[in-house]
């Protein structure tokens, strides 16, 4: 599960536990694009969704600071979330191998953000080939506060907190896989990858 | 000439705005807070400089300063302000 610190995020995961799944958490580390306080965010939701469903869940950190920088001075800016997300998804698909996990999760809801479009979310994922389970897909933004202020998660993820730096001025909202692909060829995707999931700690 | 501090929309930190707009040259501005022994990433488009609290400067020239404290952030404006100064004006094409 791809926790942000977010609203929706634990909100996802609630649902998800809700229903029995056993979770793995992973948290993708943007600072210097951002403070502690999403890290910090994290952790509270975790704890206390831990406590409520009596499991362990697992949380890996995942630098991902590096690779904004990457991608920042390497490839087209609008298209930077999609670039950023394919690195996301991919990040928790080599922790999902890890801990034998069947499926991926987050908790995007459709056209809450510039990544969050039909096209974008497609072209993310088309980087990874584990199944992808958004609880929210077709909440709207209200509906997913009421449940997040029925959890308790609402308090914790509106703290006050810095805004990813990385996102562009004017981000695409419709993408063509092509164009990202051809992008992403700039950098050593695997490189990247392999130095992020190495550096990965668990908390 | 920049506004007055403020917090930005999440609270999370003081931004600063100049007024008028006032693109920056970063490559230069990266170079001069080196030779001070800053420590900065350069990021193309940003530049997050090491003093405290961290600052994000954009090539807009806007300004942030990630912490909740405004003396604090006061204080990292007025330190960055003699090299934001000298090198205003646009990238110098990097």
């Amino acid at each position: 599960m791809l926790m942000s610190g977010g609203i929706d995020s634990p909100v996802a995961l609630d649902l998800l536990l809700r229903q029995g799944h056993e979770m793995v958490a992973v948290h993708m580390d943007n600072r210097p694009f951002t403070d502690d306080s999403p890290l910090e965010k994290v952790v509270d939701h975790l704890a206390l969704l831990r406590e409520r469903y009596h499991q362990s869940i697992p949380l890996y950190l995942i630098p991902h600071g590096s690779t904004q920088v990457t991608l920042m001075r390497n490839t087209d800016r609008h298209v930077g979330c999609v670039l950023c997300r394919r690195f996301m998804w991919r990040s928790a698909e080599r922790i999902a191998e890890r801990e034998h996990a069947t499926f991926l999760a987050t908790g995007e809801a459709l056209g809450q953000v510039a990544s969050q479009t039909l096209s974008n979310m497609r072209n993310a994922t088309a980087s990874v080939h584990l199944p992808i389970v958004r609880p929210l897909i077709g909440f709207d933004k209200q509906e997913i506060e009421a449940v997040a202020k029925s959890i308790g998660t609402y308090g914790i993820s509106t703290r006050p907190g810095v805004c990813c730096q990385a996102v562009p001025d004017k981000p695409a909202t419709r993408t063509q896989l092509v164009q990202i692909l051809r992008e992403e060829e700039k950098v050593s995707v695997e490189e990247i990858l392999d130095e992020c999931i190495r550096k990965a700690v668990v908390l | 000439m920049y506004r007055k501090l403020r917090l930005c929309s999440n609270s999370g930190a003081y931004e600063a705005i100049p007024d008028p707009p006032r693109p920056l040259d970063l490559v230069r501005v990266r170079h001069a807070l080196e030779q001070e022994g800053i420590a900065v990433v350069d990021a193309r488009v940003m530049l997050i400089v090491g003093l405290d609290p961290e600052v994000t400067i954009s090539r807009n020239g806007r300004l942030l300063f990630k912490t909740r404290d405004p003396a604090t952030a006061e204080r990292a404006f007025d330190r960055l302000q003699k090299f934001l100064a000298a090198f205003s004006g646009g990238d110098s094409g990097q």
